[in-house]
């Protein structure tokens, strides 16, 4: 240190209070000679710290990132992707352990036996999602859209298809906490690079239909299955990113009438 | 008292003198929008007589996505994702001050395990970004090493807020009326086994940089603004203390549980780069004190004392309130209608744009190189400038 410096602890009077303060004050400039010998010691003492690296590697913090993929843990909480959350957890364990023995039937990895399944067990997409929307208000970027439709059996509002944009999204977990049925959650995806950007809209859900009880509270096989119909990743109509902003009160003109046409047409046209 | 403000088209095309004593002529130099120095898109345009600097002309809204303007269509909740866009370093402290206006106006109530939390959090963000901070000073002033110690610590509490909240940068963490998760029961420990080490690390930082005569050289008595200029320029944070005014949001109207902690307010007498580079490096050790003295006692309690979903209403009127970032005071200003959940009117006033109008108090009579060092020792992040 060429300078001393040094922190005293005073109080002060501030704005009419009394701050506790530490004030930073330092020593005449030293001579010549003493700098030239400081600037030597002071880069010497800098570089030795930096040579502590070479016998102590251990402490370097740097993760290699493509590198360690395979090794690579994401904390519970991370925020990546959105996903439904697919409550039927046998169906869901039963599938793992099939395409884990087709893997080893086959002799292949698991990604390519799970490619080779062309009937899927559909029990295990049922969801909990209700089509409530309360996601689809709670999003800051209006990256949720949420269809809903008639269902045939039940007779009530059902999701159709849960449309999220990731291209749109700023993963700020609003839709997750706001979800009052615990149907969505934020997973530990994060490798999102595509060459098309509309790669980046997609279906969550797998299945169009009621909740998960709804559907379990119903003995019949044949109704069960009619109650659910499957949804594609891609597929159906896309609607335009912030096409409908949550709470932005609609546009009126003194012409009531024609601009409500023109609202249900410019919408008709954009969902 | 008249004030004639002139254009950025009169800055621009004044008539370039020729008055130096080696009959070389003024000229305008852009630095920035993209500039290795400016951490972002800062445009700043230099009057130079040869390596002097003669006038500075900050140029900013490079990056303005007009979120003010967004915000007037989002409710209350909705806004805080979007303040962790402003200063990014200090995301969480934004959080707060939208929280804590929302929650005085609205009469939300708090526990005292919110705000503790929310303390804790705050002065490990002010950490993260002042060891972010030191690193890139370094880094501007030719000393990459600095660099890649100050993202090494940057990294360690990075991973701690990852693991409490699930992100590392835009956290959206504090919301109205509480915390978006509870902390993990592993928390304290944690932060606990980190303080020592984080305490050598600022020992650390002054053996690679503070001793170092070169760095020294280039920061003393460099930039000097006094504490009187710097308040009438707006300034807060770092760059006011470091002139000797000790104007810290902490401690003079205290909010969280910075009222029941012990710390000092930390201030320079030169008010030179040097101050503001120390400041800062003190300010490090008075928030490990601050986080040693709160992280064995953190009350019980809930989490959130409101619904996720519930509406929030202001009332209607102006409300204001603000905290203390790691770069100043950052103020939220919100005009409600009384009527909807989302406001009439939102303002930021955001501690970099005050910062950033002193260089042109400052710059002028230093070189160029003497400019990299005013600039770095100002810590200015451009998206918090812009909005």
């Amino acid at each position: 240190m060429i300078h001393a410096i040094k922190v005293a602890q005073e109080e002060r009077l501030f704005a009419g209070k009394s701050v506790s303060v530490a004030v930073i004050t330092r020593g005449r400039p030293p001579g010549y000679l003493r700098v030239a010998f400081s600037a030597v010691t002071g880069l010497l003492r800098g570089l030795w710290l930096t040579l502590g690296y070479l016998w102590s590697p251990e402490a370097i913090v740097t993760r290699q990132y493509p590198e360690n993929r395979a090794t690579l843990q994401l904390t519970e909480r991370f925020r990546g992707n959105l996903r439904f959350k697919f409550p039927n957890e046998k169906a869901q364990e039963d599938h793992a352990a099939f395409i884990e023995q087709l893997a080893h039937e086959t002799q292949t990895h698991a990604h390519v036996a799970a490619d080779l399944v062309r009937e899927e067990n559909e029990t295990r997409w049922y969801h909990n999602c209700t089509g409530c929307g309360k996601c689809q208000e709670a999003c800051p970027n209006a990256s949720i859209k949420v269809f809903t439709r008639q269902g045939e059996i039940l007779e009530d509002r059902e999701v159709d298809r849960f449309v999220w944009r990731l291209d749109s999204c700023m993963f700020c977990n609003a839709c997750v906490q706001a979800c009052p049925w615990d149907a969505i959650e934020m997973t530990g995806g994060f490798e999102n690079a595509v060459y098309d950007r509309r790669l980046l809209v997609y279906n969550l859900n797998r299945l169009a239909g009621p909740r998960i009880n709804y559907i379990e509270e119903e003995e019949n096989p044949d109704v069960r299955k009619r109650m659910v119909e499957r949804r594609d990743r891609y597929g159906g109509e896309v609607p335009l990113n912030g096409f409908a902003l949550p709470n932005l009160p609609p546009v009126t003109t003194p012409m009531e009438s024609g601009s409500r046409a023109i609202d249900a047409d410019a919408q008709a046209r954009l969902t | 008292m008249t004030v004639h403000v002139r254009t950025l088209d009169e800055l621009l095309h004044a008539p370039l003198e020729a008055d130096s004593d080696l009959t070389t002529q003024e000229y305008l130099v852009n630095m920035g929008p993209q500039h290795p120095i400016a951490h972002g898109s800062l445009r700043v345009v230099v009057r130079l007589d040869g390596e002097t600097v003669k006038e500075v002309i900050p140029v900013p809204g490079y990056v303005h996505r007009g979120v003010e303007k967004m915000c007037e269509h989002l409710n209350y909740r909705q806004v805080i994702p979007y303040t962790d866009r402003l200063d990014y370093l200090s995301a969480i402290m934004n959080n707060w001050a939208v929280a804590k206006t929302v929650e005085t106006a609205a009469g939300i109530e708090t526990n005292d395990r919110i705000e503790v939390i929310r303390t804790i959090m705050a002065e490990l963000q002010r950490l993260q970004s002042h060891a972010l901070w030191w690193g890139v000073t370094g880094m501007d002033l030719g000393a990459y090493t600095a660099f890649l110690y100050g993202f090494r610590e940057r990294e360690i509490i990075g991973e701690i807020f990852e693991e409490t909240i699930g992100a590392r940068l835009t956290m959206n963490y504090i919301q109205p009326g509480g915390l978006m998760y509870d902390i993990k029961p592993d928390f304290a420990a944690k932060v606990k086994k980190l303080l020592p080490y984080l305490k050598d690390c600022v020992e650390q930082y002054e053996t690679l940089l503070s001793g170092n005569v070169i760095f020294q050289e280039r920061l003393r008595n460099v930039g000097i603004v006094d504490g009187a200029r710097a308040v009438a320029l707006g300034c807060t944070g770092p760059v006011v203390r470091a002139s000797g005014v000790p104007l810290d949001l902490r401690a003079t109207e205290p909010y969280g549980a910075y009222g029941k902690v012990q710390f000092n307010v930390v201030v320079g007498t030169v008010g030179d780069c040097w101050d503001r580079y120390y400041v800062r490096l003190e300010e490090m050790r008075e928030s490990i004190r601050i986080i040693e003295q709160l992280i064995d006692g953190i009350p019980d309690g809930p989490y959130s004392t409101i619904r996720y979903n519930v509406e929030l209403t202001l009332p209607e009127g102006i409300h204001y309130g603000q905290v203390e970032t790691a770069r100043g005071a950052f103020g939220v200003l919100i005009v409600s209608d009384g009527k909807r959940e989302i406001p009439y009117r939102l303002h930021f006033r955001s501690p970099n744009f005050n910062n950033l109008w002193v260089v042109t108090a400052m710059a002028p009579g230093w070189r160029i190189a003497d400019f990299i060092s005013i600039q770095s020792s100002l810590d200015l992040v451009i998206p918090d400038i812009d909005r």
